[in-house]
């Protein structure tokens, strides 16, 4: 028996699915063990089934997740690793709510949206460059300042949600519930809304259109497998590196803006704790797309289906905010592990006499 | 001599009864899209310098990559010793000793010389006192007759010195058979005749060499026995003494063979200048300066080559050229405008095509396909990439320079290494417009492809007006396509000649003066 390097990669859908399968049964070995019996394999299966085929319920994450998730595999696919999503996206909200609560836009409902997407789109961009101008002209890696730039974003929205923006009425640590005209529209039946819809579309056509037919794209591939290339066809490295952060801050602000126009509505404290962890989860759901765009809502639903059996299980009683966290964090696991065994494989040899 | 050439003659007759150090039964590998090695059957002897020879893409690579354990055979089977074993790995091929020494070296650049070679050893469970690792490097550095102080950091060592650790770590190994995969094929002339006295006294000391190299000169200056593969299969193996260049030629190309010849090109008719470097200084990679005070002048409808030693400045002269590296002093002018202060994006755009040194380091991206390996230069792609105009290119270099690949959407890193340079030879010369700027544009090319790429650049220059700045480590190769050959030495142009009045002798003198 030997063990070698594989010429021919295995077909790409493998590694997710045999990750999300042996991530899954972790998670129920630990919750049952956890729970000390108390949640069984039978129940986790359940809430999963529940969780996969309540489609109205899953629609918002779903949308969100798909948003955050493009917006990451932007920077992946240069091999730039945007580990700020939480703080791109918390930048996106901050601006879209100043927007909706005090730029006046409010009195149009149409003006007001496009405005707290633009603007989030900026928010969010302007917090991707501030990792991206370091790691494109001081060779700064871009994993820890973008990581670190998440806890920045957390307190300078925690700071002014308890300060400036404080509502009065009540004195809760939140902002005021934004006007009704900048809220978004629901569909019936589901917990998407319309404007949330059509943004992932637009993202996701524009997206697949730079990847298939612009230089753009092709630069961002390019920078990922050989840099030097692109130097010596006269293509400056520096701005494509600041051109993939770039873009995928601000496809992440913009889900930013969709999520409190659709989802929170206002603004409270503390935010890391009051949303799922978009930008991480979208890490998870770019790996498991394996950088494949059209993976991508796969991947998406995927997660967001594990993520509302996660809240299931917790309404259950039992386990707390972590189960959600299990489910992640082992798939993610077994995600790292069989993506580095992969590239191998196991051959026997029959020695013949 | 007539009874060394009787003595080595009788002994080929004869089948030896001598068990093979190493025996290939039925070695076969596919990959996908071709069969790299078919049926190949083959014995290598105790003591003898054994060369592979072929064209780009014949297996020599794949053969010595199956000996060293990096790829696993789809059938047959190995014998060393005559005993038949599994080479799941180098560790195991180690084991067995059988070390590889590769074209590219191996070697980690923060750490000292004797660093690497410990570190080489303790992999093994291999422990060598630091006194017998320098007592080693000094006694191979005699015989090669290369320097290497053994404390120092290797980014500061030579590509000769460099190639030299990896052969002493080798030896340290308890090597008995050396694989050389291209590793002296790049070396500067002078060195690489000191290389050969020590290969032949491994040999003559009971070790066996395996090499692999597509210059037939290198075969032939040190192997005893040559067998030539062509499309992964075994043509003969043959005795070097009884042999001729023409024969072996005939074995690796066959009919093509008669293509190959080194005469001189016809000559262009030059017409205006358009490249022209004044008083050009450059700095090295260490900060001292590598091209100190270079004049020349390219007009179009010329070649001009560049003949020299490696490390000359040649290098850092083309960097210069193409805006890759800063220029201290002096000015650069392309079609009478400035160009000190202007990128490579700008000659990208202005009919400058250019092939570097180290093909699939800076000159192609093996992990994305050929249209994609075409599409990233500016030359042919705007904002929107157009993949129809694109693919329709693409089918046309495949075709007229023979590329041996699948489809146009293969990707690159599954080509062989004369292939990939077919990919970015072909790319540049249609971006070349104006000017082509290129450093041993055929270096990793077998003799008959490297001729006709030869002929197709010359071919441009004359037909075209286009100009084109060669440097190149090639002798040969200058005198064959130059129209003005320019001579560097430590930096400085040190003789201008037109091709038709340039001596050998004299530019060999010039070069190494």
């Amino acid at each position: 028996m030997v063990i070698v390097r594989r010429v021919k990669p295995l077909p790409y859908w493998i590694v997710p699915v045999l990750a999300l399968v042996v991530g899954l049964l972790i998670s129920m070995i630990i919750l049952y063990v956890m729970s000390g019996g108390v949640i069984t394999p039978y129940d986790i299966l359940l809430s999963i089934y529940y969780g996969f085929t309540n489609v109205g319920l899953l629609a918002k994450t779903f949308a969100l997740l798909v948003i955050v998730g493009i917006g990451l595999l932007v920077s992946f696919k240069g091999a730039i690793w945007n580990i700020g999503g939480e703080g791109q996206f918390y930048m996106g909200v901050m601006l879209a709510a100043w927007v909706a609560l005090f730029s006046g836009f409010a009195f149009n409902g149409f003006i007001a949206k496009t405005m707290m997407i633009l603007m989030a789109l900026l928010a969010g961009g302007f917090w991707a460059l501030l990792a991206a101008l370091p790691r494109a002209y001081l060779n700064i890696d871009e994993v820890p300042v973008t990581l670190m730039m998440n806890y920045i974003a957390y307190y300078i929205v925690n700071y002014i949600t308890i300060g400036e923006w404080r509502e009065k009425q009540y004195g809760y640590y939140r902002t005021v519930t934004i006007p009704e005209s900048t809220m978004f529209q629901v569909i019936d039946g589901t917990t998407i809304t319309l404007e949330l819809l059509i943004l992932m579309i637009t993202i996701f056509i524009l997206v697949w259109l730079m990847f298939k037919y612009t230089s753009l794209g092709l630069r961002i591939k390019v920078l990922s497998s050989n840099p030097n290339l692109l130097r010596s066809s006269g293509i400056s490295v520096q701005l494509t590196i600041l051109m993939a952060l770039l873009l995928s801050g601000m496809i992440i602000g913009m889900a930013g803006a969709a999520y409190l126009g659709s989802v929170s509505h206002n603004i409270s404290y503390p935010v890391e704790e009051k949303t799922p962890g978009y930008g991480y989860t979208g890490i998870l759901v770019a790996w498991l797309s394996m950088l494949e765009l059209i993976a991508v809502p796969i991947a998406a639903y995927i997660i967001g289906a594990l993520h509302t059996a996660g809240i299931n299980i917790q309404i259950m009683g039992v386990g707390g905010a972590a189960v959600v966290n299990v489910f992640i964090g082992s798939i993610l696991l077994t995600y790292a592990v069989l993506i580095t065994i992969s590239e191998y494989k196991i051959k026997i040899i029959v020695k013949k006499r | 001599m007539a009874t060394q050439a009787e003595s080595s003659k009788s002994f080929f007759s004869s089948p030896s009864t001598e068990t093979p150090i190493i025996k290939l039964e039925g070695i076969t590998k596919r990959f996908p899209g071709v069969i790299a090695l078919d049926n190949i059957n083959l014995e290598i002897h105790r003591g003898k310098v054994h060369a592979l020879l072929g064209e780009n893409g014949a297996g020599k690579s794949t053969l010595v990559k199956i000996l060293y354990g990096i790829y696993t055979p789809d059938g047959g089977r190995i014998y060393i010793d005559g005993r038949p074993v599994k080479i799941a790995g180098p560790m195991d091929a180690i084991r067995l000793g059988i070390v590889m020494v590769s074209q590219s070296p191996v070697i980690i650049d923060r750490l000292t010389v004797e660093e690497n070679i410990v570190l080489g050893l303790e992999k093994l469970n291999m422990f060598a006192p630091i006194r017998r690792i320098r007592e080693k490097i000094n006694e191979v550095s005699k015989t090669v007759g290369v320097k290497i102080d053994p404390s120092t950091e290797v980014w500061k060592l030579s590509y000769t010195q460099k190639q030299l650790v990896e052969i002493v770590r080798g030896l340290l190994l308890g090597a008995r058979v050396l694989l050389l995969d291209e590793a002296i094929t790049y070396l500067p002339l002078e060195e690489k005749k000191k290389f050969y006295k020590f290969i032949r006294q491994f040999a003559d000391e009971g070790g066996t060499v395996i090499l692999i190299t597509h210059k037939i000169p290198e075969a032939m200056d040190v192997a005893d026995l040559i067998t030539v593969l062509r499309r992964g299969r075994v043509v003969g193996t043959v005795p070097v003494k009884g042999t001729s260049i023409e024969e072996i030629r005939k074995m690796m190309f066959g009919e093509k063979s008669s293509e190959i010849t080194y005469e001189r090109l016809p000559l262009g008719s030059p017409s205006e200048t358009i490249l022209e470097i004044n008083d050009l200084w450059v700095r090295g990679d260490f900060g001292d300066y590598a091209v100190k005070g270079a004049n020349l002048k390219v007009r179009r409808g010329e070649v001009v080559g560049i003949a020299g030693v490696a490390g000359n400045g040649q290098k850092e002269l083309i960097q210069a050229v193409m805006r890759l590296r800063p220029v201290e002093k002096g000015k650069i002018i392309y079609d009478n405008i400035d160009i000190t202060n202007k990128t490579t994006h700008y000659l990208r755009l202005n009919g400058v095509g250019y092939i570097p040194d180290l093909p699939a380091k800076y000159g192609v991206s093996i992990e994305n396909n050929i249209l994609e390996n075409i599409a990233i230069i500016p030359t042919f792609s705007k904002e929107i990439i157009n993949w129809k105009h694109i693919k329709s290119l693409a089918y046309k270099l495949i075709r007229e320079f023979e590329i041996k690949t699948p489809s146009p959407e293969t990707p690159v890193k599954f080509l062989s290494g004369g292939n990939i340079m077919k990919v970015l030879v072909s790319r540049e010369l249609t971006a070349a417009t104006k000017l082509l700027v290129a450093y041993n544009p055929t270096r990793a090319l077998d003799e008959a492809t490297a001729i006709r790429v030869r002929k197709i650049i010359k071919s441009k220059v004359i037909n075209e007006n286009v100009a084109a700045l060669i440097a190149s480590e090639d002798l040969d190769e200058i005198f064959q396509i130059s129209d003005t050959i320019v001579v560097m030495n430590s930096g400085k142009i040190v003789g201008v000649f037109p091709a038709d009045k340039a001596k050998r002798e004299e530019v060999e003198h010039l070069m190494v003066m």
